[in-house]
């Protein structure tokens, strides 16, 4: 369990998060989602104790991280940055982790062959691929077997095999009943993954909820028929609340009603139909919709056009 | 996805608890990652090398009418090269430190030790020790070496028993020690590499000699107390002269590390890492 309590960060003028408080809970896979420069990476080092809150508190199973005895064993992070030495080998990298806490050599070769690294654990990490520096990130969070996981995006430059593998990895680690809080920029991916969603823009909550609840209720479902008899279905649909276009000929679009309403509606009155599916929203247009305000870096196509 | 797995909640996990993060790990851990770089290995040897080889070169090339004043000169030539020693243990003690913040190995070492004043007094104590260790017997084998080389001269013939000999040696040990550690605190305190090694050249070597050329007079009896000279009584065979007593050098030395140890502790407690 994760708490974070009107949580503000400020770096000089700059506040990076803007009293939030949202709680991460354990079982399922927690997705934690926002544009670039969201937040996310801050609050996720404030629940380490590596950036101090400029007010309000993150607490992980009810302590501040530093009352732990043995923190390794209570959240294991993989943070946004390269947080090891270049000139280190993955394997002292972890059996120096290891050895604070009197972890055995056994348990670093376990998570080495764990994330796939065992042909590469004797070299130096400075030769590693962006994908190799995930997978040993990803070893030092499971290190100490943690009740909590706090990944900053962990598939960031993992190959499809990789992320497959992460995505089972977390589902299997939340069911045993740890809390697994990952962050991510793509929603699509999130959803794969994540049962429930923490969304943030600009520093501040943007909803808090489940992935369904949030597809559902972002991305608006449309009812997509064709029919020969188009028009005169369109005229029998019309009603408060609903509203129908035709981006083609026979074709219509038709929100704020169900399928089935439609199809009821065509056999009262006779009508031919040929198709008839609800679109759901696309994940990314309802989390663009959701941020659309809070987008702090805004490209232009403008000048590549050019 | 569905209400009902989320009702369908497995039982809360239980981590392990036979691991603790202790005193004497963080110990074992500084001491992994010290010797796990190459940079460490390659350091000490030059440092090593320097000392009894300049040592005995410089004992080798001591010219005949110039081998005279006994035990104290004998000292002096033979120690040069553990002086400059210094530099190459001072610069990887502030590597410990700062490389750490320049690759970013610093997060997940706070993460392991999250109270963070432990991993500064852990990494302190290991390199510490370590270089005690070496230069302890570096000292003495450079102080035989060229007792070898002086045999017959006039700077032969110094035993350790003779009167402030042994202290001076140690003296050597201390100070090196003594850098090692001010070192240490500085790349605590300025987290850059070139920062901290630019400082402790600078300020710490050469700022406290330059000073005497200025024609103020109370630059001059300012300077003896200055972090990068405390350390000078010790290494004489006979102190009678010096502005510190031998009980002053290592209150002083006392006084500066306290004075590093401090801020560097305090900002490591404020700083975000
Ligand atoms: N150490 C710092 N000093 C100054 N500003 C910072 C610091 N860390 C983060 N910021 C600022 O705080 C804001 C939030 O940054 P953060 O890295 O938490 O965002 P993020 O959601 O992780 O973004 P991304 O998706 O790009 O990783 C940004 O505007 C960033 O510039
Ligand atoms: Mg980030």
């Amino acid at each position: 369990m994760i708490e974070i309590e009107h949580l503000t960060k400020r770096y000089g003028k700059k506040t990076a998060v803007d009293d939030l408080t949202f709680a991460v809970k354990p079982g399922v896979v927690t997705g934690f989602l926002g544009p670039n420069g969201a937040g996310k990476s801050t609050t996720m080092r404030a629940v380490v104790g590596l950036d101090t809150p400029t007010s309000g508190l993150a607490r992980v199973n009810g302590k501040h991280y530093s009352e732990f005895r043995s923190p390794l064993t209570e959240v294991g992070a993989l943070l946004e940055a390269k947080s090891v030495h270049a000139g280190r080998s993955a394997y002292k990298h972890l059996l120096a982790l290891a050895r604070t806490h009197g972890i055995p050599k056994r348990r670093v070769t376990e998570v080495i062959d764990l994330v796939g690294l065992h042909e590469v654990a004797g070299k130096r990490v400075g030769g590693f691929s962006l994908g190799m520096g995930q997978r040993l990130g990803i070893a030092v969070a499971l290190l100490g077997d943690p009740a909590v996981l706090i990944l900053d995006e962990p598939v960031n430059g993992l190959d499809p095999d990789g992320v497959k593998w992460i995505r089972l990895l977390l589902k299997g680690l939340a069911a045993e009943g740890r809390t697994v809080f990952l962050s991510s920029h793509l929603m699509s991916e999130l959803a794969q993954t994540a049962e429930h969603l923490v969304v943030i823009g600009q520093g501040r909550l943007l909803a808090d909820t489940t992935v369904d609840a949030f597809v559902s209720g972002n991305g608006q479902a449309r009812v997509r028929v064709v029919s020969p008899d188009a028009a005169r279905l369109a005229e029998h649909l019309a009603g408060p609340g609903i509203s129908v276009s035709s981006p083609e000929r026979s074709v219509l679009e038709v929100t704020g009603t169900e399928a089935a309403v439609v199809g009821q509606t065509a056999a009262a009155h006779g009508l031919v139909l040929h198709e008839l599916r609800t679109d759901r929203g696309s994940l990314e247009d309802a989390f663009m919709q959701l941020t659309a305000d809070a987008v702090e870096y805004r490209q232009t196509t403008e000048g590549a056009n050019r | 996805m569905t209400a009902a797995v989320m009702t369908d909640r497995p039982a809360a996990y239980t981590p392990p608890a036979q691991y603790k993060l202790s005193t004497a790990g963080l110990l074992r851990s500084e001491w992994t990652k010290l010797w796990s770089l190459r940079s460490t290995w390659i350091v000490l040897l030059c440092a090593v090398v320097f000392s009894a080889g300049l040592g005995a070169i410089i004992a080798s090339s001591v010219p005949d009418d110039q081998a005279i004043g006994g035990a104290a000169s004998a000292i002096d030539f033979s120690m040069a090269g553990i002086a400059l020693a210094s530099v190459f243990i001072a610069v990887l003690g502030i590597l410990t430190v700062t490389g750490e913040y320049s690759t970013g190995s610093i997060r997940s070492t706070m993460s392991a030790a999250p109270k963070r004043l432990s991993v500064l007094w852990a990494k302190a104590a290991v390199y510490g020790a370590v270089v005690a260790v070496l230069f302890g017997a570096m000292v003495f084998l450079t102080f035989f070496l060229t007792q070898a080389i002086f045999s017959g001269t006039g700077l032969g013939g110094v035993s350790l028993s003779d009167d402030g000999v042994l202290r001076a040696l140690l003296g050597y040990t201390a100070m090196i020690v003594y850098l090692a550690l001010l070192a240490l605190g500085i790349g605590a305190i300025l987290r850059n590499s070139a920062g901290s090694i630019g400082f402790y050249i600078g300020v710490i070597m050469i700022l406290p000699q330059l000073a005497t050329l200025l024609p103020w007079n109370w630059v001059t009896d300012v300077t003896p107390y200055a972090p990068g000279n405390v350390p000078n009584t010790l290494l004489m065979v006979d102190p009678a002269g010096a502005t510190l007593s031998v009980g002053e050098s290592w209150l002083w030395m006392g006084i500066w590390l306290v004075v590093t140890y401090g801020l560097a502790g305090v900002l490591l407690k404020r700083r975000d890492v």
